[in-house]
């Protein structure tokens, strides 16, 4: 190539002079930190009376396998209630936060959420379905996960038929669509539920909890979120690529189509199987990914996994106040909005520099 | 090698822009497609880039079908110039120019040093090394324009094809870039582009095509083509013509 | 530190190893196997209509209620017992308590009276399993309450107590169902539970909310099998029901004046009845075994020549084996009156 022979005759050029915009390592460094803080304390802090010598014992003695000198409620408490449920939230977190950050740059839009294509209208249909069928907790969260796959599922497929210019348009037009429609379904269920046993049930796991987590709910939850982020994080790079537009990603040499598929199946997988674990969690795939984008800047490569450690660590943080806070659980989808909206307030007015 | 459209019709999947229209472009040498508004310009330039499918007739490059290359073949070997536009996200101008090695890796590879290599090379060739670190959103029109051919040029294509790239420009700039299309002619591209300023024409290309309501109404090398007469007929407008010791001038009449 | 460690150890080791020791366990009522805690002291409950059977063998051992009670109820309870704290409800019914918040109140075992559906029993499971303390789920219907009362006692080791309550819940049962049964379905009164401030909400056929007028009259919503549900005025004066139960004070006061339930039968002969809520609703709120004495009260509106027993007395004995107080004269007479 004419150019190469061109580029080969110049001086070597040592990376550091062609480095990245900015470091991305203090951000990352603060990520990190909100998360460990996160964990510490939600191991520590909670109802029932928890300190860190016990935890630091139970911990040293499973890892050593005999048993620890402990109440067997504080071993209770470690590995059956407050373990799974941190384990939970960060997974949560984490997977909600990819999830936005993904759809923002596959939708050119920074006020994207998760919940854009109705993922989260369609695990609530489901949910609230199988609590009115009286099912058992797993299968209530299996029909929930089903039906948020279902909801993108039916959007994507009448998106696809629809022939249009902006793919993308159509697909949001249309996700607004369906999920009006399932949210009505939501409505009509809970109109006709039982108000003595099932629509308490309803009306708590549509405002999002972790609080009843068990070592069982941790399976179905890891399985989904890992697939659906590995594939996020393996096509981050391409990320940068699908935020422009459409003609000019193609004319770059990215097949736009079949990735968009893939980015919207893994996003809707993590999404699904969140919400099927937590109920309905608003906010966190919004504020996630622009706190990450001002802490590594818009660059995908660095954004999508800096926005998994800083939303496992936010969740984190939020869940313990949830629980903590008062008396009784307070739902955390009611928390997550009344921090995340004066957040992304501020966000909007100090940080408008990172987006046009 | 040539990239030639044979016989094409082209338009959107509800409507037909032209047809009958054969187009060709050789490395080393400079096509400048003019015509009014709506005459269909952006949209054959789409049918060259493979970005449009054309309803008729076949976009070949180097005796290929264009069709039959995947994008990523493609990719390597054509470049798209796009108008600059208001981006979503302030990616660096180095994080931009580095786009256009994607079809350089596969589906998951991140940007090698010769990557990064490559895109320095072309910030530097066209005098924008200093930006790199700048975020895109935060430079002027015209330097995004420059940062837009950079990132064409690091595809490391054999031609490239920019869509009216004068258009936001201010006086100065407008001379750089027409000259910058001179030079990757000179470096070997075939390049293309599209413009409403015949004297654009006129300075940087060897071709003027001249296409009105889907129709070619000329073809040929610029000197002989861009004639007042022509270019009356092509815009439906009066025209004058200016022509002194250095040179000829075009102004709308 | 060391001397410190040994006697948690030393204690754990006593409280763990008496749990070892016995390894008796029972059958609840949705058929789950449940550890039988070697001694109780102090039971945790999983709702309203577990509060209340708790309440009723072995008041001490009630750790606190789900939703605080009001002063008025507890001049109905003994006192110190009333005013023990709100624990919250548990994991699926609305899920205010926390579960660590659970483990630190210390329970030797978990009540719950109620629904045995899917939902619950896995629930029941998840939160046995997380904790480690024994959850027994009981059922709350009439005839199941005798059953219960016997389950409880064996759980916490009042089975005397419990069988002279079972033993009640059985008899009551036998003579009420007894003096009905000459009575055919067709000629039984047809009666509307009202719920609500409108009295639009009513329990469907089946549902345990209407349990004592289904064993006594007829229920105008009972076609439909389910639980509860809200209806409109027309389907009611489709209906046309010769009695209106409700608990409702305010929609008592106000049907007889409200037009459009004027042509309901049940209105027009003026037979809209206000039933007793003190300390706990007789015919509902909530569905436990506070509803017993509702069903003398029920039966003698609808079938006064049958039922000619003295309701003043019944209820001077209900609340003495049931909720261990003597009300007065005047306190009988503002319950009957259906008054806060």
């Amino acid at each position: 190539m004419y150019l190469r022979a061109g580029i080969d005759s110049l001086p070597r050029m040592s990376l550091d002079s062609i480095s990245l915009a900015r470091s991305a390592v203090p951000g990352f460094a603060i990520a990190i930190a909100v998360l460990i803080a996160g964990l510490l304390l939600a191991l520590t802090v909670g109802r029932y009376p928890v300190s860190l010598g016990d935890l630091l014992s139970v911990l040293y003695a499973k890892a050593a396998g005999h048993r620890a000198d402990v109440a067997p409620a504080v071993e209770s408490v470690i590995w059956q209630v407050r373990g799974p449920r941190v384990l939970a939230a960060m997974l949560v977190g984490a997977a909600l936060a990819v999830a936005g950050t993904a759809f923002q740059g596959l939708f050119r839009n920074p006020l994207v959420s998760p919940d854009i294509l109705g993922a989260s209208s369609g695990a609530a249909l489901g949910a609230v379905v199988g609590i009115y069928l009286s099912l058992s907790v797993f299968a209530i969260q299996a029909v929930a996960f089903l039906g948020g796959l279902i909801a993108v599922g039916v959007v994507y497929v009448i998106g696809a038929s629809v022939r249009s210019r902006d793919p993308i348009l159509v697909l949001v037009l249309t996700g607004v669509v369906v999920g009006s429609l399932f949210g009505a379904g939501v409505g009509l269920v809970k109109y006709l539920a039982d108000p003595y046993n099932q629509l308490p049930a309803m009306t708590f796991w549509l405002l999002g909890s972790l609080s009843a987590t068990g070592v069982s709910d941790l399976l179905p939850l890891f399985g989904p979120v890992a697939a659906g982020a590995a594939v996020l994080v393996a096509l981050r790079w391409r990320m940068n690529v699908m935020s422009l537009p459409e003609e000019e990603a193609r004319a770059l040499g990215v097949a736009t189509g079949p990735l968009r598929i893939a980015i919207v199946a893994a996003a809707t997988l993590v999404t699904s199987a969140s919400v099927a674990t937590a109920g309905i969690i608003g906010w966190v795939g919004l504020v996630v990914p622009h706190l990450a984008r001002s802490l590594v800047g818009p660059d995908f490569a660095r954004l999508l996994p800096a926005a998994a450690i800083l939303g496992g660590g936010y969740l984190l943080l939020i869940d313990t106040l949830a629980r903590t806070m008062a008396q009784v659980e307070i739902p955390l989808g009611i928390l997550t909005a009344v921090i995340g909206t004066p957040f992304f307030i501020w966000l909007l007015a100090s940080v408008q520099k990172n987006w046009s | 090698m040539i990239l030639e459209g044979d016989k094409l019709t082209i338009g959107y999947p509800d409507r037909v822009v032209g047809a009958g229209l054969d187009v060709q472009l050789a490395k080393g040498e400079v096509l400048a497609l003019l015509g009014p508004n709506g005459g269909g310009k952006t949209t054959l330039l789409k049918t060259l880039l493979g970005l449009l499918a054309p309803k008729a007739g076949e976009v070949r490059l180097d005796g290929v079908a264009l069709s039959s290359r995947t994008v990523r073949e493609r990719a390597r070997l054509i470049a798209y110039v796009p108008q600059t536009h208001v981006a979503t996200f302030a990616f660096s101008v180095e994080a931009v120019v580095l786009m256009g090695r994607t079809a350089h890796g596969d589906l998951f590879a991140r940007p090698t040093s010769d990557d990064r290599r490559v895109a320095a090379h072309m910030l530097d060739r066209l005098g924008i090394a200093e930006l790199a670190q700048r975020p895109y959103t935060m430079i002027s029109g015209g330097e995004r324009q420059l940062v837009l051919l950079a990132r064409a040029l690091a595809q490391e294509p054999q031609f490239i094809v920019l869509d009216e790239p004068t258009a936001n420009l201010d006086f100065g700039n407008q001379g750089k870039v027409m000259r910058e299309i001179r030079a990757l002619a000179a470096s070997g591209l075939g390049v293309l582009f599209t413009t409403h300023d015949p004297n654009h024409a006129l300075r940087a290309a060897d071709r003027a095509y001249l296409l009105r309501g889907g129709e070619r109404i000329a073809e040929g090398p610029v000197r002989k083509i861009l004639t007042r007469e022509r270019l009356e007929a092509l815009y439906g407008a009066p025209v004058q013509m200016i022509t002194d010791g250095s040179g000829t001038a075009f102004i709308p009449g | 530190m060391i001397d410190r460690r040994t006697l948690i150890a030393g204690l754990s080791a006593a409280l763990i190893a008496p749990r070892a020791a016995s390894a008796e366990t029972m059958t609840d009522a949705a058929g789950r196997t449940v550890p039988v805690p070697a001694k109780v002291s102090r039971v945790f409950p999983a709702g309203p209509p577990a509060a209340i059977l708790l309440y009723t063998l072995a008041p001490e051992m009630l750790i606190g209620w789900p939703r605080a009670n009001r002063p008025e109820e507890c001049a109905y309870m003994l006192p110190e017992i009333c005013t023990r704290p709100e624990v919250g409800r548990i994991t699926g019914r609305g899920n205010t308590a926390n579960l660590e918040t659970l483990l630190a109140l210390k329970p030797d075992l978990i009540l719950d009276v109620g629904s045995t559906s899917a939902t619950f029993v896995s629930l029941a499971d998840r939160v046995q399993e997380q904790t480690n303390i024994p959850y027994a789920l009981l059922d709350g219907r009439f005839a199941g309450i005798a059953n219960s009362y016997r389950s409880l006692g064996a759980l916490i080791g009042r089975a005397e107590d419990a069988e002279k309550l079972a033993r009640y819940t059985e008899d009551t049962l036998k003579t009420i169902t007894g003096q009905i049964e000459p009575i055919s379905v067709s000629e039984r009164p047809k009666v509307y539970y009202a719920r609500g401030p409108r009295g639009l909400a009513t329990g469907l056929g089946g549902s345990i909310n209407v349990e004592t007028i289904e064993l006594l009259g007829r229920n105008v919503a009972g076609e439909t099998q389910g639980g509860l549900a809200n209806v409109s005025i027309e389907q009611i004066l489709l209906w046309n029901p010769d009695v209106i139960v409700t608990i409702d004070q305010e929609f008592a006061a106000t049907v007889r004046n409200d037009p459009s339930w004027a042509s309901v039968k049940a209105v027009r002969d003026n037979r809209v009845h206000l039933s007793p809520k003190m300390p706990f609703g007789w015919v509902d709120f909530p569905p436990s075994v506070n509803r017993l004495i509702g069903l003398w009260w029920l039966a003698k509106i609808l079938y006064p020549e049958r039922f000619p027993e003295d309701l003043r007395a019944l209820t001077q004995d209900f609340y003495s084996r049931f909720y261990h107080v003597t009300p007065s004269a005047a306190q009988i007479d503002h319950v009957l009156a259906g008054r806060d």
